[in-house]
Order: structure tokens, then sequence, then C-alpha cells
């Protein structure tokens, strides 16, 4: 490749890496516009196609490509403004400044660009699976740089990237010091769009929608605890509240009306912080049952869920303190009982003559809840990830029908009963269980965990949790659905899922993310002072940050000036001054050489005296002066005149 | 090595030469050979090491807007990229010897040159140093570990007389365009332009010198004299490059007439009222004189050249055209 090549093809190369870096956030067709304008300045450089001249036309041309692609990207977005569509827009002034590349300057600029998506991709994403991507875009732009300011044969692409990598790692140490001290204002000083997408558990639970949600693998959110962790079977994940039915659909409906009630708790109380995935819905999960709020902006309802003013569009971490059983002595309001006994009254015909039936042979409400879950137990009822269609008349047909169901399912039927006889009953959504992470010591709860269950008001007890589920596939307790379904689930996941290997690979790679996101992406400024305060600093403020910051900026300085400090000592011969001087002293004894005397007339003078040495001396003295004041020398030459100095016998 | 355009001056070169003559008298004369100290090289941020200050800003301001870490961490390490970048620019001319300065004198509208041997002492390359004087384009040169190179730079010659070389700058973006450290060497340096050899009179005749010479002499009809040293002010076209490329060193060809027989030029005999004129008549006859091989003299009012032959006979003569009026001896 011919050096003038080289600068535009490493800046066209740099913003290929770029580009791949902002698949996902980017739109198709930006992507394939830049990967067509790397591909055809790839050809240019290998002289597949002559660049066509500048002309006026060509200037024309390039202004109306523009418009066109900035057109079209506002066309896409509706915007030109926010993340995505700045990502897309940058996308595209790459692509054609990589094409209309004449000069050094242009390649420059290419390379700004490849800095700017690097910049937008790491605000799009901050997974730790990225950062590789991420620190070798930053190592190919250092290298990119050194190529662009440098057409020189005697500079490879591979000395670029050698110095780029040493002065990257050299300036990690500095890196460090700046992450931990450099103040993180706190505040926004203008806002970040949220385009995340839905996911998760909804505020709706309709006949399966809790199955479609538990052949999912992925991740819905990490709890550390402090102490040990509570036993599985305890691990009821509380989320979304339901209250209202209309006969095959739980959804939750808002009642600032109600209170809540005062709880007393049995045990002691648990503590724990949870990292949640971005939902993009307003609630937060806790462990059954909640003490208080986490944060100002969470609200804790009368049915102890949080619900948070905006919605989780980025990884949130929270610390709660939990209570895993509770009791109330308090009556529940006449309000609140009326609510959660609302029963459509012409569905679910069968349900209802059962329970009316049930509850006749049945001493107490407590009693009846028993006798329910036995017959939950008896019946035959299948536990199953594909429990068939369904009627409009939902529990019907599970209960009676189709006797398959999964825990939504059983859930919204136990409810019915429930509220088909007057006791305050409603369904609770979230997760159940989780995996235990050796390796990191914390808990992973993924969508395969979705899980909905009961709360029914007894007096006297107040909401008890009543897991239907648990009556017919007992062994849900103990052990996730990806454990006891695996037939209804995906093949691919199963096979890996089974995999002892690939287990503790998963559970290494967690381990590392979750390390990742605790310790590098939520580092904050209440993190800061934290270090501040392990550092040995009571009460840290702003101008503690400060010093550490100057301490180790001044600490890095002075190492970097150590390490690449090059010795100036004057007067010191270079590797060809010091032979020649060998060679002087050699022949000193034949005849010492003058201090103005050239080394031709002095191998002259010296064969002169001694005929035999001539030749010898003369080459010598003809290889030295070529070393010397030659057009330059390389290291070979310099060698072989060591080399015959070192012959040199006199 | 090559060569790249000079940009237009404009308030940074006025700048820069006023820096320039505050380290003149900051530094005071340089002797040779020289190692560049830290002491006396200066460094500054380019166009694109601003603009990348500028690109690191932005990022930080981000990073901080949205308590993005990965972003930040990006920021840190480009800053520190930054400032490693700072130091190799500016090592990669600390401790760099300019070994000597070669003149090549030319004739007017020609270019003279300067040539430059660096050495490098270091056990790593330097790569990309950029030479320039104020007239002349800039050279760009690398010298590898523990070698030498050398930088060859053209300066155009406008006008006839002595052209003293200022200051030589020696500079230097490696290796990321970011930073450019530069140097001024002030030594005692001068171009002399000799009159450009024009004009259509015949010499004047020869003088047989008594000896028993042919009267006729054919160009090219001229006597190998043997090989002699380098010494400035040669022709690049002398040298004998067969010798140099065997080994034995930068040689040049000498030769010799084989005719006794000799001319002498003499400014007063030169007719014309333009003295510029008559001087490049002069020097048109020492070149055709010199390319037969003949012998010939110069006298220019009470100086003069004894009649003699060769390059080093030529290129006299010719510094004494170049320094006509100007009352220096040659």
């Amino acid at each position: 490749m011919r050096l003038e090549a080289r600068s535009s093809v490493a800046a066209a190369l740099l913003y290929a890496a770029a580009l791949v870096l902002t698949v996902g956030s980017a739109p198709t067709w930006c992507l394939c516009v830049g990967f067509a304008a790397v591909a055809w300045r790839m050809l240019v450089a290998r002289g597949h196609f002559v660049r066509p001249q500048r002309r006026r036309g060509m200037r024309f041309l390039l202004g109306a490509i523009t418009a066109v692609l900035v057109i079209a990207v506002a066309a896409t977005f509706r915007t030109v403004t926010g993340l995505a569509a700045g990502t897309a827009l940058l996308v595209v002034m790459g692509a054609l400044k990589v094409l209309e590349s004449r000069a050094r300057r242009d390649d420059a600029i290419v390379i700004g660009v490849a800095l700017f998506l690097l910049l937008a991709a790491g605000l799009a994403g901050q997974a730790l699976w990225r950062l590789p991507l991420y620190l070798l875009t930053l190592w190919g732009a250092c290298a990119a740089m050194a190529l662009v300011a440098h057409a020189d044969a005697q500079f490879s692409a591979r000395a670029a990237l050698r110095l780029a990598a040493r002065a990257l790692l050299m300036a990690i140490p500095l890196a460090v010091v700046c992450f931990a001290f450099f103040p993180r204002i706190a505040g926004q000083f203008w806002a970040l769009q949220g385009e995340a997408a839905t996911t998760g558990l909804s505020d709706e639970m309709s006949p399966g929608s809790i199955g479609e949600l538990a052949t999912g693998y992925d991740l819905a959110f990490r709890a550390r605890f402090e102490g040990p962790p509570p036993p599985h079977p305890s691990l009821y994940w509380r989320g979304p509240v339901l209250n209202a039915f209309d006969g095959f659909t739980w959804r939750r409906e808002w009642h600032s009306c109600c209170r809540s009630l005062p709880l007393q708790s049995d045990g002691d109380p648990v503590r724990y912080r949870i990292t949640l995935e971005p939902t993009n819905r307003n609630w937060l999960f806790a462990l059954d049952t909640v003490d208080a709020a986490p944060a100002r902006d969470v609200n804790l309802s009368y049915d102890h869920q949080l619900t948070r003013t905006e919605p989780v569009v980025t990884p949130l971490s929270y610390e709660a303190v939990s209570h895993l059983r509770t009791h109330t002595d308090a009556p529940l309001g006449k309000l609140a009982r009326q609510l959660e006994t609302r029963l459509p009254p012409d569905r679910n015909p069968r349900t209802l003559a059962l329970a009316a039936d049930l509850r006749a042979r049945s001493g107490s409400d407590a009693d009846y809840a028993h006798k329910v879950l036995a017959w939950f137990r008896d019946s035959g009822l299948e536990y199953t990830l594909e429990p068939g269609t369904t009627t409009l008349d939902s529990v019907d047909t599970t209960l009676f029908d189709s006797k398959r169901g999964f825990c939504g399912h059983f859930a919204s039927a136990y409810a019915t009963m429930m509220r088909a006889v007057g006791i305050p009953a409603r369904v609770v959504t979230g997760y159940l269980g989780g995996e235990w992470n050796p390796v990191g010591g914390y808990l992973i709860v993924r969508q395969s965990e979705a899980h909905a269950w009961n709360e029914i008001w007894l007096d006297g007890r107040g909401w008890v949790r009543i897991d239907p589920t648990a009556v017919v596939a007992p062994e849900r307790l103990q052990r996730g659905v990806y454990d006891m379904l695996t037939a209804s689930l995906p093949a691919g996941s199963v096979l890996l899922h089974g995999n002892r290997w690939f287990n503790r690979l998963s559970l290494l790679w967690d381990g590392a993310s979750q390390w990742w996101q605790e310790h590098v992406v939520e580092f904050d400024l209440r993190a800061q002072f934290r270090l501040l305060e392990k550092l040995g600093i009571d009460a840290p403020q702003w101008q503690h940050l400060g010093w550490g910051f100057a301490m180790g900026l001044i600490a890095w300085v002075a190492w970097v000036a150590l390490a690449l400090r090059r010795s100036v000592a004057r007067g010191k011969p270079d590797r060809v001054g010091r032979a020649w001087l060998r060679a002087t002293r050699k022949l000193k004894r034949i005849t010492p050489r003058a201090a103005h005397e050239g080394p031709i007339d002095y191998a002259r003078r010296v064969a002169a005296t001694r005929p035999d040495l001539a030749a010898r001396v003369d080459a010598l003295a003809a290889r030295y002066s070529r070393l010397r004041f030659g057009p330059g020398a390389g290291r070979e030459e310099i060698a072989a005149f060591e080399r015959e100095v070192r012959r040199l016998a006199v | 090595m090559h060569a790249t355009a000079k940009p237009a001056g404009g308030l940074r070169s006025r700048l820069r030469r006023g820096a320039a003559r505050w380290a003149r008298r900051r530094q005071g004369e340089d002797r040779l050979p020289l190692q560049l100290a830290t002491r006396r090289i200066y460094i500054l941020p380019t166009r694109a090491g601003l603009a990348f200050a500028a690109l690191l800003f932005v990022m930080l301001l981000a990073g901080l807007n949205y308590g993005n870490s990965i972003a930040l961490l990006i920021t840190f390490l480009l800053a520190g990229f930054g400032l490693i970048a700072m130091h190799l620019c500016h090592r990669n001319l600390v401790g760099a010897v300019v070994r000597g300065i070669a003149t090549v004198d030319a004739f007017v509208g020609e270019h003279g040159r300067l040539l430059i041997t660096f050495e490098n002492p270091a056990d790593t390359a330097r790569i990309g140093i950029e030479c320039e004087t104020a007239e002349s384009e800039r050279v760009t040169v690398s010298v590898p570990a523990d070698a030498s190179a050398r930088a060859e730079l053209g300066v155009p010659l406008t006008s006839r007389g002595r052209l003293p070389i200022e200051r030589i700058r020696l500079s230097t973006a490696f290796p990321f365009g970011l930073f450019r450290a530069w140097t001024w060497l002030h030594l005692p340096l001068s171009l002399l332009a000799w009159p450009v050899p024009r004009g259509r009179r015949e010499p004047p005749p020869e003088i047989a010198s008594g000896g028993n010479a042919p009267a006729v002499h054919r160009a090219g009809d001229e006597e190998w004299a043997g090989l002699r040293e380098f010494r400035d002010g040669d022709s690049p076209r002398q040298v004998a490059w067969g010798a140099y490329a065997r080994g034995r060193g930068l040689l040049v060809k000498t030769y010799q007439s084989p005719a006794a027989h000799q001319r002498m030029f003499d400014v007063a005999n030169v007719p014309g009222a333009d003295v510029e004129q008559r001087l490049e008549q002069l020097s048109a006859w020492i070149v055709a004189a010199h390319a037969r091989g003949e012998r010939y003299g110069l006298r220019l009012g009470e100086q003069h050249a004894a009649t003699g032959s060769g390059s080093e006979h030529r290129a006299r003569c010719l510094n004494g055209l170049a320094l006509y009026g100007s009352g220096e001896p040659w």
C-alpha cells in the first residue's frame, strides 16, 4: 500500500470499528451507508477505482447527498437531536468524510468522528462485555492518529500500534486516579431521551402472560444480602399487586383512599441491595414485605408496592429492608374490603358454585382457605407452561376443563374462589427464588423466575400470603422453572443451562458483570465519599477529592517523566564514534592520529607506515566517513563497521 | 525523507519570528556538533491537539452530565494518552545530535543546499524530524536507533551574494500529531549565490604559458587526474558514486586538462555598463572553461585568483563573482 493511502485507510478502518459499536443504536440503513463508504475507500486505496477529480459538479453532488442523508435521518427519528438521532447523524457525516477525504486533515476529522461515535456508544451501553470493544476502538484511534500524522516508511503500522498501546497502558494509572477522585458533579446539564424497550412484568395479568415471560432467561435483577440469604422458598420478590378482575384479566387499580396498615414483624429484618435491569416501567421489586421506600423518588403504596416516579431506563441500584413474616391486628377498612372482594357476577359460574359449596362445609375463613388449597392439590391440576387455549371464563376452564395451568392461572383461580365468598383477596406478581452466584455472593433473579401468588385477608392476622402453585407443584418452591419444565422451554437454552461448565462460566461472567455494575458503572459522588472514608478521612468533603486528584496527578506525571526520560549526557559518542575510537586506539601504536586529521588522511598515513595494513585501514576509514558523513546509515551497516574494527589486528 | 510545502505566513509566522528572536537572545550562538538539550526545546499543541482537547472537554461534560462511567473512563484514558503524547513528542528531539551541516552553493535561481547530518544515540528511532529555514521548504527526516541520517534542505537563491542562514528550525509532531516540539539552531552559516552563467561574448584569447601545448583543444578531452575526498562545495555530479557504492567513502572525480594553455578573465575587460551582466558573462566563461577542462584565472579589481582548474578552483572563482562588490575577501 502506498504511504499516502495508509493514512486514509487507517482512518476509514477506525471509522468502521466505531460503526460496529453503534450496531443496535444507529438505524441499519445508516450503518449500510457507513460500511459502503469504507468499502469504497478500501477499493480506492487498492487502486481498483480512480478517485474522481475535485470539480465543481462533485461539490454540488456531495452537498446534495449530504442534504438527502440529513433529511433521511430527520425522517427516521422525527428529530435531529437526542442520542439516537445524533449518533445516526454522526454515522452519516463520517461516511461522507470518508468518501471525500483528500488531505490528512480530512482523515483527522474522520478520527474525531470515530471518537464521538465511541462516546455515543458508551452513553448508550455500559455493559461489561462492551468494554473490550471500546478499548480496542480506543487503541485503534490512537494508532490511527499516529499513522495520519506520519507517512513515513520507517514508521510502520505495527510500530504505530505498539506506540499507541504503550501510551494507553501508561495512561491507565491516571485514568484510575481521575476516575476515583475527579469530583462527579451531581445533576444533569441536559437530559437524555430514554428509548428502551419495555421488558419484564406488566401491571396486567391474563392467562398465559406470566408463562410467556418465564420462558426467557434474561436477567431481571441481582440481589446482594447483608448476612446469609433467606432460604429459597421464602424469596417472594414482590412486584405489581393486582386488585381488579374482569373474569379474564387481573389489573391494578389505584385507590388513593386506602391507607396502609401498621404491621408487626415476626423475626429479623433482611437487608439487601438490588441492582435492577432497565425495564422502562415504574415499579421496583423488593422482598415481601418491604418496610420503607428505598429512595425519595419512590413511593410505597398501601399494598406494599414500590413505584418510582420515572421509569427505570438504566440499571438502578437501591437498598431495602424487608420482613419475611408480618401480621397486623388492625381491622381492614370498609372501602378496602369492598374493593378487594369485587368479582364480575356473571363470569366463571362453575367456580362460584364450587366456592359456595366448599364455604358451606367450612367452619371459618381460614378453614375455607385450607379446604380450597386441598381441593387444588387433589383435583389433578397440572403445572405446565403450555396450558392450552382458554375461554372468557378463564377460571372455569383452568379448574374444570383443561385442568392445566401455570402459576398465573392458579393465582387467578384461588383469588376468585376467595372473593366469591367475600374474603378479601388479591394477586401479587413478581419473582420467586433466584439462582445463587457463589462467585459473587449474590442472587441472580431471571425472567424465568416470574411468579404470581395470592394474599388473602384473615381477621386478626392481616394479609396472609398463599401460593396455590406450591400445592399443585411443591417443587417450584425449591427450584426454578428451568429445572422443572424443561420440555416446554427453547431447546438451546435448556442444553446450555444443563451443562455444568457453561453454568460455572456463566456464573463467573455474571459475577464479573455485577462487580463492574456495582463498582464502576454506579460509581458516583457518594461512592467517591465512601472511598475517601475507607482511606481514613472522616466526613469527606469536595476538597478531599481535590487533594486526592492533585496528589495522584503529580505522582503520575513524575512517574511518566521518569519512565520516558532519555539520557542527554553531553559529548557521549554514538556507536559509530565509539567503534572509530577503538580503531584509532589500536592504530595508535603505528602512528597516532592528529586532532585535525580526517579519517582518509589518517588512513593514508597509516598505510604509508604499514603497507601490509593499507587495504584494511583504507576500507575502514572509507566506511567510517560514509557512516559519518553519508546520507544516513542503518543498523546492519553499523554492525558491519564494528565487526571490521574488531577484526583489525595490528 | 520528503519535502512538503510551507504554509503561508500570517500572525502565526510573525509570532514565530518574534519567539525565534527571543530564543536567539536566550540561547546565543551554537557550535557543532550539538546535542539537543531539554532547555532549548519548546513545545505547544498543534491545531489537531487543540481539537483533541475540545473533544475531551465535550466527552467530560457528557460523562458528568449523564453520570456515565464509561464515557468518563474513556475521557480520562484519552487525557492521559494526550499527556503521554506530549512527553513522547518532546523526547523525539531531546538528545538528538546535529553532527554537522554542510552548505552547497549554487547559481542564482537555483537551490543552494544545507546538508544536515543527524545522529541518534538513543536506542529508539527518531521519526519525522522536520527541518526548515525561513526561506527553505520543509524537509522530513527519520533517524534509526543508534544511527545517523542526513537531511538535504534546498534553499532558493534569489539574488547574487551571501545569503546568511540566520536559523534552522528543527521540529517534530511525532508520534500522534497532537503536539509540536521544536528548537532553533543559530549557526554562522551562509550560502553563496553565484551569478547566473549568461552572455554570448567570446572569451578572451588564450595566453600561451610557455608550454608546447597544442593550440586546439576539444571539449571533453580531459585527462583523468584521480579521486580526492569530498569537500564542501563539490557538485554531486562530480562524486564518484561507483566508488561510494564499493564502500570507499564520498570521493570526487578530478580531471586535468592536458593542455597547458590558459585564459585570464578580468571584470575590467568585460564590456558593458551593468555590473551584474558583466559578472554573469564572467560566470558563463568560467563554467564553459571548466567544462572544457581549461586552465583559467579570474581578476576582480584588486583580488584575483591565479590560473588553475578543477571544481575547487571553479567554486573559488564563482565565489569571487558572488562576493564582488561586498568587499569580502574570497
